[in-house]
């Protein structure tokens, strides 16, 4: 099957990763407050992850890896050729790789749901899909 | 002339050909080199796994830690319920948390030293603990048995001493064996009674109807803090103060 045109993959990546970036600042900012990002259905699914030992990796708050993972991503997809191709995969695998696992824990440990959290790993599954689609449709070709 | 245009025809051809080869080589390897980048990219997941899973040690009801520490430290004030300090301050201080939370922790062991040390030990403020459960259903308890020890005069032993052996978020670890190594550990003498008082409706009421007053306050997070004293007018919420020092000078401010 012929992959979409990768201009439109680019531009999907392009769009994913901006929103995403939006995203995780808005939970570093409410984060960095003392607070928790609010949850727009209610509830203290987001009070409940922001303050699990889990939110934060080393004493930095996970939403700041994801700032800087959706920073490359959005390069990448700004960039053209092999490297970016490559890089945007491996950067999605692990963005995508570490949201299952904090779903995982959301869903089995914290036994809480934060919606920005969801909003972000869906965005990483997306990226991850787009960016595997651009490597393998693309990657050694001279377009 | 026409064998010459057939000669380049064929060239064409040949070198087209050649390329396209060459792309699909190149394609190949690239994806092999793909591969190889995946399987690094898992492995950084792995260890993002294995760091975020070492930093939740504790909950270990056979190796309760730090307890002679904090004891030291809470030594000589003065103790009421779940209030530490001067039971007459004109200042008070309300901390409401969850024993579970780590922000918690980190708060009890970086921040509140300073201040216990600098306004609570003298006299200037009183620090009241108040529940405001919203980790997990392992909360509840733990906050009951706070309370229980409160009665006692050892409450703010209970809280520091679980702070520094908080486990893993309703993992499991708040049993009844880690509760009450917690509770030996911070000095309660009567077992029994503080047994009874945190099972008690009384005691599991209170731990409600202080995580209510905190949604009440309108707080979000913990630890946050609210205090009244005669430089406010009633309770005045804080938030949470970014270090000891501002907390100390919210307290100048009330006093």
């Amino acid at each position: 099957m012929k992959p979409p045109a990768e201009g439109t993959l680019r531009g999907i990546a392009t769009f994913l990763a901006t929103f995403g970036i939006g995203v995780a600042t808005y939970i570093v900012i409410a984060d960095s407050g003392g607070g928790a990002p609010v949850c727009i259905a209610g509830g203290h699914g987001c009070q409940t992850v922001a303050e699990s030992s889990y939110s934060h990796l080393a004493g930095v708050n996970v939403a700041v890896f994801g700032i800087a993972g959706y920073v490359l991503l959005l390069g990448c997809a700004l960039l053209r050729g092999d490297g970016a191709r490559m890089a945007s995969f491996a950067i999605s695998l692990v963005g995508f790789g570490f949201s299952l696992y904090l779903t995982y824990l959301e869903l089995f440990t914290i036994n809480a749901i934060c919606q920005w959290c969801v909003v972000s790993a869906v965005l990483m599954t997306l990226l991850f899909a787009t960016n595997t689609i651009r490597m393998l449709g693309y990657v050694g070709t001279n377009r | 002339m026409s064998g010459r245009s057939d000669r380049e025809a064929r060239r064409e051809e040949r070198l087209r050909e050649e390329e396209q080869t060459g792309t699909a080589e190149r394609r190949q390897k690239l994806i092999k080199v793909g591969s190889a980048t995946a399987f690094l990219a898992l492995a950084a997941v792995a260890v993002l796994i294995v760091i975020s899973q070492s930093q939740t040690s504790g909950g270990d009801s056979n190796n309760i830690q730090r307890a002679s520490e904090v004891n030291r430290d809470l030594q000589g004030i003065p103790q009421n319920g779940m209030g530490l300090g001067n039971p007459n301050a004109k200042t008070i201080v309300l901390e409401f948390a969850d024993l579970q939370c780590p922000v918690c922790k980190g708060y009890s062991e970086e921040v509140l030293p300073q201040v216990i040390e600098s306004r609570v030990r003298s006299g200037e403020a009183r620090l009241e603990f108040r529940n405001y459960t919203i980790i997990g259903s392992e909360s509840k308890p733990a906050g009951a048995a706070a309370i229980a020890a409160g009665k006692q005069g050892r409450g703010w032993n209970f809280v520091e001493i679980f702070y520094r052996n908080q486990g893993s978020e309703d993992s499991g670890y708040v049993t009844e064996e880690f509760l009450t190594a917690i509770a030996k550990a911070a000095g309660v003498r009567d077992i029994a009674k503080w047994n009874r008082d945190r099972k008690s409706e009384r005691v599991l009421a209170e731990v409600a109807a202080s995580t209510s007053q905190a949604e009440e306050l309108g707080f979000t997070g913990t630890p946050s803090f609210a205090l009244k004293g005669p430089g406010t007018s009633g309770l005045e919420t804080l938030g949470t103060p970014g270090s000891a020092s501002a907390l100390e000078a919210a307290i100048s401010s009330a006093s």
